[in-house]
């Protein structure tokens, strides 16, 4: 098949970044990424993968800005004081923790050893559904390796931080996360960018669970209305080991998030929940991709997307049974709210199951606000715009509510609470 | 002080028309029972001067507080101090019961020209109700009436009432599907309303409920009128006798 190669303007730019800095996949690895790159360009919607999702914006330039202002930071730290902050400003890494817990350490990609940098370019692109994982792949230099030792608890939450500053090329990082046996550990990751600035992050993170670990993963996409974001995470779950993800999208142009879990060993459990709530013209996408690889695993998974003006939410979930992996428990959900008649929802559950001994259950819904409802809460006096408020809210709350402390869950919650606010005021 | 004129009123749901002539006065301080079989029109009485969508209202007029009842929105009939007790409360998974209650308090309020009553009292406000109410603390934290039984909705509205302090209650069908020891706590919840210049309006199929809410007039309404008007001994008597030979000797 033909396929239409990079852009001239993201080959140029990348000719320019590796001539400043050494790719940081191992070599076999790197050499192939980067014939991947140049064979299969950037992913169309030719591709099954990305079928709804056009990378139109990509194919361009991106535009430059005048807007100086760094963008808002959403004061993680101001509300949570003891959180373990990491910094990445257009993708370069700028600030670290001054300061670590026994049993936890930080290692920049650039000073990783062999073994880490192996493991953290560990996932391999496939086909050009895979095109930006290759780019990722053949051009990463910088990210960080986090280990955290066996036994040990990291109480504060780890905070990836990553201000979208403009930027002529994509910031290109990688992340590896390494949980011990027995381990336990929340990490958070925040977008965000300054309105009108235009930035492209294309990101991987790897996380590797090992036996009875546990590992809480929220994901938090803030303003910036002409961010791009494309992201993929690859978690692998060892035996009896736990893995909450949490994704919560509120804002960029275009975000594309794609998850991969594979549950290797029995025991483990896995939750994916997502809120994802486009308005103006953002386009919020959500792929996951769940395996079942052993017997006796369970896992949990609901997705929800409200959409509003001229939104549009994606979500794919599929989830895949081998055929040994009998005596599994998997359950997903796809509820969705469609608040205005330019919205639009995409949503498919993918369940491919081979064991003959599981219980799955899988149900997707789209909808608009309950009219019973809201005339119930005007009934008590309360403005037709409050509860339309208060149903919204009481819908991502749900998702909310799955946050693993009482001060993520109130943070979270002023966070979308604010969101609502501002969008009522325009 | 008349504190609600129906004059008149006509409504129908499509081309069926239910209420076809309706005339009903309540002062401040009276307390009137509206009974009546099923399909007299009981509940689109009550959906219409709620101002539920759905239901055109083709003749009459209706004044309440000496303002045009028919002209205000939902909202408006509510912070004007008419609530609406439903039939069947409906179910919001998500919001909880806790946040319907302050934000209704505080559209009460800023209706009255009030601030918003501070945390501390609200709360304290909020406990005293769900203990007068025999409910647990733990339901202001779950969806409001979210999985609650029959018992528990009806309990729930009539403590949303008990807080927002209406001028003119107007319950539907409070009553049904309440056991003995429920009906006793809504029966006391709904006579803590009573007095001073506020009206209520129990709606109901049944006499049980006005053996502990005394009503001051009862009246019956039959194919969408009030065919027949009088003090309780009209319930008892309707109790005794069945709707039929009250029907029977009005017509």
């Amino acid at each position: 098949m033909n396929r239409t190669p990079l852009p001239e303007w993201l080959a140029n730019s990348l000719i320019d970044t590796l001539s400043s800095q050494q790719p940081a996949a191992p070599g076999e690895i790197h050499t192939t990424a980067r014939a991947q790159v140049i064979e299969w360009g950037l992913p169309t919607l030719r591709d099954e993968e990305w079928r709804w999702t056009n990378l139109r914006a990509l194919t361009r330039p991106l535009p430059t800005s005048d807007v100086t202002a760094p963008p808002e930071t959403i004061g993680v730290t101001d509300s949570m004081p003891q959180v373990l902050r990491i910094r990445f400003n257009g993708g370069k890494l700028v600030e670290l923790p001054k300061e670590l817990p026994d049993g936890m350490t930080i290692t920049p990609l650039q000073d990783a050893d062999h073994a880490q940098r192996r493991a953290a370019f560990a996932p391999l692109a496939q086909s050009p559904n895979d095109a930006l994982l290759a780019l990722n792949t053949a051009t990463a230099a910088e990210g960080l390796v986090i280990d955290i030792a066996a036994n040990v608890a990291i109480t504060p939450p780890i905070v990836l931080e990553f201000l979208d500053a403009p930027s002529e090329t994509a910031a290109q990082t990688r992340i590896l996360v390494r949980c011990g046996p027995h381990s336990r550990a929340t990490l958070i990751e925040t977008a965000t960018s300054t309105d009108g600035v235009t930035s492209w992050r294309n990101s991987v993170l790897v996380a590797e669970l090992a036996v009875s670990s546990q590992l809480n993963h929220l994901s938090l996409g803030l303003d910036g209305d002409a961010r791009l974001l494309t992201d993929r995470s690859f978690v692998t779950l060892a035996r009896d080991a736990r893995y909450r993800s949490i994704n919560i999208q509120l804002g960029g142009q275009l975000v594309r998030r794609e998850i991969d879990v594979n549950i290797t060993d029995t025991g483990a459990h896995c939750d994916l929940f997502g809120l994802m709530m486009p308005r103006a013209k953002q386009v919020l996408d959500t792929h996951t991709r769940l395996t079942h690889g052993a017997a006796h695993t369970t896992s949990d998974e609901r997705y929800q997307i409200i959409a509003d003006e001229a939104g549009r939410g994606i979500f794919k979930g599929r989830i895949l049974v081998a055929q040994d992996a009998q005596k599994i428990e998997a359950y997903q959900s796809s509820r969705n709210l469609l608040l205005s008649d330019s919205a639009e929802i995409d949503t498919k559950p993918e369940l491919e199951i081979y064991a003959d001994d599981v219980k799955c259950s899988h149900g997707a819904t789209i909808g608009r606000l309950d009219d019973e409802a809201l005339y119930y809460l005007k009934s008590r006096g309360i403005s037709s715009e409050n509860a339309r408020k208060l149903l919204i809210t009481g819908f991502a709350q749900e998702i909310v509510d799955q946050l693993p402390t009482p001060e993520l869950v109130e943070w979270v919650g002023q966070i979308i609470a604010r969101r609502l606010e501002r969008q009522q005021a325009e | 002080m008349k504190l609600l004129e129906i004059k008149n009123l006509h409504a129908k749901i499509g081309d069926k028309p239910i209420l076809r002539g309706i005339n009903l006065d309540i002062n401040a301080g009276e307390v009137h029972a509206i009974m009546g079989p099923n399909g007299s029109g009981k509940s689109t009485l009550c959906q219409v001067l709620g101002g539920r969508e759905g239901f055109e209202v083709t003749e009459g007029d209706v004044t309440y507080d000496g303002k045009d009842l028919l002209e205000l929105s939902t909202e408006e009939r509510a912070t004007a101090g008419l609530l609406l007790g439903f039939q069947h409360p409906v179910e919001i998974p998500g919001v909880k019961n806790i946040y319907l209650l302050k934000e209704a308090l505080n559209a009460q309020r800023a209706a009255r020209g009030l601030d918003e009553m501070d945390t501390f009292t609200f709360m304290k406000t909020v406990r005293e109700l769900t203990k007068t109410m025999g409910m647990d603390d733990a339901f202001l934290h779950r969806g409001v009436n979210a999985g609650f039984s029959g018992g528990e909705k009806k309990r729930n509205e009539i403590l949303q009432m008990l807080l927002l302090q209406p001028r003119l209650a107007l319950l539907d069908e409070t009553d049904s599907g309440l056991d003995i020891d429920a009906l006793k706590i809504v029966s006391e919840g709904i006579n803590r309303l009573r007095g001073g210049d506020r009206g209520i309006v129990l709606v109901t199929h049944y006499q049980r409920l006005l053996s502990y809410v005394e009503p001051d007039f009862v009246h019956i309404l039959y194919q969408g009128k009030i065919i027949k008007s009088g003090d309780k001994s009209l319930a008892l008597q309707l109790e005794a006798e069945g709707y039929q030979d009250i029907l029977d000797a009005a017509s």
